[in-house]
């Protein structure tokens, strides 16, 4: 019997039985034999950062809903196990579900589903390495897509350091964002770990977001001339960033005596 | 050696001459050529020369320029396939476009606004391509396209939705007319994650 079939078979005798071992967890009692809760119970709020909705201390049980109804047997029961897994490394598994529920609504393969929500697990575990134990839900999040976007976790650990008793939710999107327009990772990095340095900062930095964005439609050198235009119009006494506007610019070599 | 002799005979002097003359006399009397055909003769000899590869090659049509021509217009319209309208097409997957990229758009807008007490954000767009419904999906409905219609205001194309939204970062996308998807090009974008692109809003609660 190949693994499909087995998975069918495990799959349809959870719904004959209502065995799935999620349904003893006490938080989803009334749901039904279709639709399945997964509680996320990993992440703590940072100490002094309570605009999220996990705070200090309170260890929150997150539900999110899992409609198993919309895969297929064999996605659903592949995806419960990656959720499985993911709880048990302690990673939240909300992320993870609405990423699931986004290649369904976009019609997406079960295969191609599973192989985002697999390697956004992964993101998420290595962000949270970069970031701290620590971190919210919603950081973490972010951290990973900040990792698929081509950023560095030394980078993420970088603005965490920047932000250390506030959330870094918005750094992080911001720096996301302007990478994937083309703004060299470096440069990004200096730009926003600047401006997160500032107190009450995240306008600042949906600022530069915007200037940038409005900005790299014309290329990636204009979008890196404009954050330095904003940084020196932000950040008082700013130096310019490190990395060059362009990787591919050769250094000058000096004259030979 | 009678025979070797009739074979090998040579004309004597005197018929070799005669020989000379009727031969000046056959050429006297061929007709002087026209002006040019000499020109023409050699342009014919010269023109079939260059040719004579190809012609084999390519089973005697010759090149010309414009099939380079012909060739680059057809490979332009297969790519931007001018003729598809938005709003039609297949699956939503393969149609997540940004903004800008949608048909018969001017300036497209797209503004999303944190409400002042924070628990709402109200998602504006300005979509002037025709679009009949126009929904916002995201992972605060569970990417429902059913869940957040937008409402559309009387007088132009803009569309709206308000949306109670906890604090955090939120993922979004526009659908158009059940069928494609859309992003705002100069909000913040998420990695495409192999699904398409989308959006993100943060929503502060607290201090920063």
């Amino acid at each position: 019997m190949t693994a499909h079939g087995v998975a069918l078979l495990v799959v349809v005798g959870q719904l004959l039985t209502g065995a799935d071992p999620r349904l003893a967890a006490p938080a989803f009692a009334g749901d039904s034999a279709r639709r399945v809760a997964v509680v996320d119970t990993t992440h703590k709020g940072r100490s002094d950062g309570p605009q999220l909705p996990c705070r200090v201390g309170d260890c929150v049980r997150q539900q999110i809903q899992f409609d198993a109804a919309r895969f297929d047997s064999v996605t659903a029961f592949a995806l419960r196990s990656i959720l499985d897994s993911a709880a048990e490394r302690g990673l939240p598994t909300a992320p993870l579900i609405n990423r699931a529920l986004e290649g369904s609504a976009r019609k997406v393969g079960g295969v191609r589903i599973l192989k985002a929500v697999r390697e956004f697990a992964t993101a998420l575990e290595l962000a949270r390495e970069a970031l701290g134990a620590e971190s919210t839900v919603a950081e973490l999040e972010v951290g990973a897509d900040a990792l698929r976007a081509g950023v560095d976790a030394r980078m993420l650990t970088a603005i965490r350091a920047a932000r250390p008793s506030s959330s870094a939710v918005t750094a992080l999107v911001v720096l996301t964002d302007i990478v994937s327009r083309g703004v060299p990772a470096v440069t990004a990095r200096d730009a926003v770990t600047a401006i997160a340095r500032m107190p009450r900062s995240d306008d600042a930095l949906l600022g530069l977001q915007v200037m940038v964005a409005k900005n790299a439609v014309r290329g990636p050198g204009m979008a890196v001339d404009a954050l330095r235009r904003y940084l020196r119009g932000t950040v008082p006494g700013s130096d310019p960033p490190s990395a060059p506007a362009t990787v591919d610019r050769k250094p000058i070599r000096p004259p030979s005596l | 050696m009678s025979d070797d002799k009739s074979m090998l005979t040579f004309p004597s002097p005197d018929e070799d001459v005669v020989l000379a003359a009727q031969i000046a006399a056959m050429y006297a009397a061929t007709p002087t050529p026209e002006a040019g055909a000499a020109e023409r003769c050699a342009r014919a000899v010269i023109a079939g020369s260059m040719h004579a590869s190809t012609r084999s090659s390519l089973g005697g049509l010759r090149p010309r320029w414009w099939w380079g021509a012909v060739a680059a217009a057809l490979l332009v319209a297969v790519t931007m396939r001018p003729w598809r309208a938005i709003g039609r097409g297949g699956g939503a997957n393969a149609s997540t476009t940004t903004l800008s990229d949608a048909g018969g758009v001017t300036q497209p807008t797209g503004l999303v606004t944190v409400l002042a007490n924070g628990t709402a954000v109200r998602f504006d767009l300005r979509l002037p391509a025709t679009a009949n419904e126009v929904a916002i999906v995201g992972d605060f409905n569970g990417w429902d396209e059913n869940a957040t219609p937008m409402l559309r205001r009387s007088g132009d194309d803009s569309w709206s939705a308000q949306v109670p939204l906890t604090p955090g970062r939120h993922v979004y996308a526009f659908v158009i007319d059940g069928t494609r998807w859309l992003v705002d090009p100069l909000a913040p974008q998420v990695p495409d994650s192999g699904f398409g692109p989308s959006n993100a809003v943060v929503v502060e609660g607290g201090t920063q």
